[in-house]
């Protein structure tokens, strides 16, 4: 795998590496992409219909309202909360 | 009275019969977490003052005649598994200090039976290892070599029950993270079938393959704890709504014309020839005991890694994308923008192993390459299944190796992905098909390491494989490690 799609994979998995980093990561990857690529020597077809035929919707819960957690407790683990998650500015 | 080494059911009626107190036994516990946790790292958080507090009401409990079957149990519980009020780390800088306001389900059911929980144990970062040794905090010991693996990824709870440093634990197994670490540290551990216990409050590492379940000291240990934790749940669609049986009922039955399969391939080239031959030796155990020995095949099984490691980190990269250092866990010091909080947040707290199976998951997902790899390896699974369904439409129950090996020093491998990865070999298909599987020991190599070997069920038949390795223990001589 090549240091550019290393770079696009980070990118779009939102992670930042070093140069020296990004270089060692690429060989791992390659390494393990030879693993996966062992399934291209099987022919074989996902059958979407199998895994979906018999999907019951009947042990389905009721749609209705169910107490939520209090915003007290929601915020306990973010950091800078005044009673609401705190962000840096998105719009100038 | 040698407290620490009783099961589960001999606490029971220890404590039923009043010949032993919980605090004794708790404290019994959190002494030999104090005198051995300190080299082999099991605890990431000990609990000691809600030990002794719960300690007290399970008392009090017991002296009312009010007893549930796990009232007093000192525990050990995986620290990916929510606990309110507890920091739940899953051993990742990004979780630190990330403390539930919360219970899992399976950890309602356990507080609603008054159990004494010693604390939160290691395991791999995210439960993506099987060494224990991506933990960002505890890199936890073998305690039958300090200078091995516990395996992982639920290694600390594995560890602790072997080291006695509590009664039993629970782990969860997304590809082998129960059995592979039951059978490195000479320990009984269940994989329970994908929907029999609720997921919800088990951080997730890939939702269609990951399952809450027991470490004990035996099979019937794990056969109480799970029918505590087990049960349909509002919380998780998943879960399995028909009413559960009790999955002790069947240990101490007769053997006698069950059919055991033996599929080739799990005792191939690059299983070790102790481990083969150890289990092999089980085997006929079961012969003597009336079983009939059943060989089969698995083709399949030389796409079982690829087939996995797409599936499961494909799942995680989505799920793992919840950590943006905004609504909870690790946030970074100084960012001047959103995108840049979120980037440095998550490069900052995650390990490199976590990182790497994002990038290949979000690789497997990408356009251009997901018919290649996810959809085929949809295919892949659906065929595993098929070739389960077809050996369990002539057999009972399949034995197996747990492991290729037994557990090695970091130095052979951790730092190997793909080494590490194909060390997954033989569990990492019960959970691709969604089966029950328990781990327990079948013998000691030359240097006296555990070797584990795997009975592997039909769907939601956990009372059978239970009464299987169970069986086996009955008869077994266990060599308990020398801390």
């Amino acid at each position: 795998m090549d240091l550019n799609t290393v770079k696009y994979l980070a990118d779009l998995s939102k992670l930042e590496y070093t140069d020296e980093k990004l270089a060692k990561t690429a060989g791992e990857m390659t390494s393990i992409m030879e693993l996966m690529d062992t399934i291209k020597d099987i022919d074989i077809t996902y059958d979407a219909h199998l895994d979906n035929h018999n999907v019951y919707l009947d042990g389905l819960r009721r749609d209705e309202i169910m107490p939520s957690m209090p915003t007290e407790k929601v915020l306990s683990n973010a950091v800078n909360s005044k009673n609401c998650f705190v962000v840096p500015k998105v719009v100038e | 009275m040698d407290i620490q080494t009783m099961k589960i059911s001999a606490l029971r009626e220890a404590y039923d019969k009043k010949d032993i107190s919980v605090k004794e036994v708790t404290e019994c516990y959190l002494d030999r977490i104090e005198k051995y946790d300190g080299e082999l790292d099991c605890y990431i958080t000990l609990t000691k003052e809600k030990a002794l507090a719960q300690a007290e009401k399970a008392q009090k409990r017991i002296n009312d005649g009010k007893a549930e079957p796990l009232t007093g149990i000192p525990m050990a519980i995986k620290d990916n598994i929510c606990t309110v009020g507890v920091k739940t780390t899953c051993s990742s800088n990004i979780l630190e200090n990330f403390i539930p306001p919360y219970n899992a389900t399976a950890m309602d059911k356990l507080d609603e039976m008054d159990i004494v929980m010693l604390g939160k144990v290691s395991m791999d970062e995210f439960a993506m290892g099987g060494s224990t040794q991506t933990s960002a905090f505890k890199k936890t010991k073998n305690p039958y070599n300090k200078a091995c693996v516990p395996g992982g990824s639920s290694g600390g709870s594995a560890a602790a029950v072997a080291a006695d440093l509590c009664a039993a634990a629970l782990g969860s197994d997304t590809g082998g993270s129960i059995r592979q670490p039951a059978a490195f540290c000479g320990v009984t551990g269940i994989k329970p079938t994908y929907g029999r216990v609720s997921r919800f409050g088990l951080v997730a590492f890939a939702s269609s393959l990951d399952q809450i379940g027991p470490v004990g000291k035996d099979s019937l240990d794990c056969g109480i704890i799970l029918n505590a934790i087990c049960g349909a749940d509002h919380h998780d669609g998943t879960t399995e709504k028909q009413p559960v049986t009790d999955f002790t009922a069947k240990i101490g039955g007769s053997l006698k014309g069950m059919k055991i399969a033996l599929p080739a391939e799990f005792f191939a080239e690059g299983i070790d020839d102790d481990v083969k031959a150890s289990v092999m030796n089980a085997a006929k155990e079961y012969e003597k005991m009336g079983a009939e020995l059943v060989n089969c095949s698995m083709p399949s099984l030389k796409y079982a890694i690829p087939c996995y490691y797409i599936l499961a980190c494909a799942e995680a990269a989505s799920n793992l994308s919840r950590y943006d250092g905004i609504k909870y866990g690790h946030r970074t010091a100084e960012a001047d923008s959103y995108e840049e909080l979120i980037i440095k947040s998550r490069s900052e707290g995650f390990g490199d192993e976590v990182k790497r199976r994002i990038l290949l998951g979000n690789y497997c997902l990408s356009s251009g390459y997901y018919d290649a790899y996810y959809r085929k390896a949809l295919g892949l699974r659906q065929l595993i299944r098929k070739e389960y369904n077809d050996i369990f439409s002539k057999c009972d129950v399949i034995l197996t190796p747990s492991t290729p090996s037994v557990a090695y020093r970091p130095d052979e491998k951790v730092d190997d992905p793909v080494k590490m990865y194909q060390a997954d070999i033989c569990t990492v298909t019960v959970n691709i098909a969604g089966l029950p599987a328990v781990n327990t020991t079948c013998g000691y190599n030359a240097d006296g390491m555990p070797i584990g070997m795997s009975v592997i069920g039909r769907k939601f038949d956990e009372a059978t494989i239970l009464q299987v390795s169970s069986a086996f223990e009955n008869g077994f001589d266990v060599k308990k490690p020398k801390l």
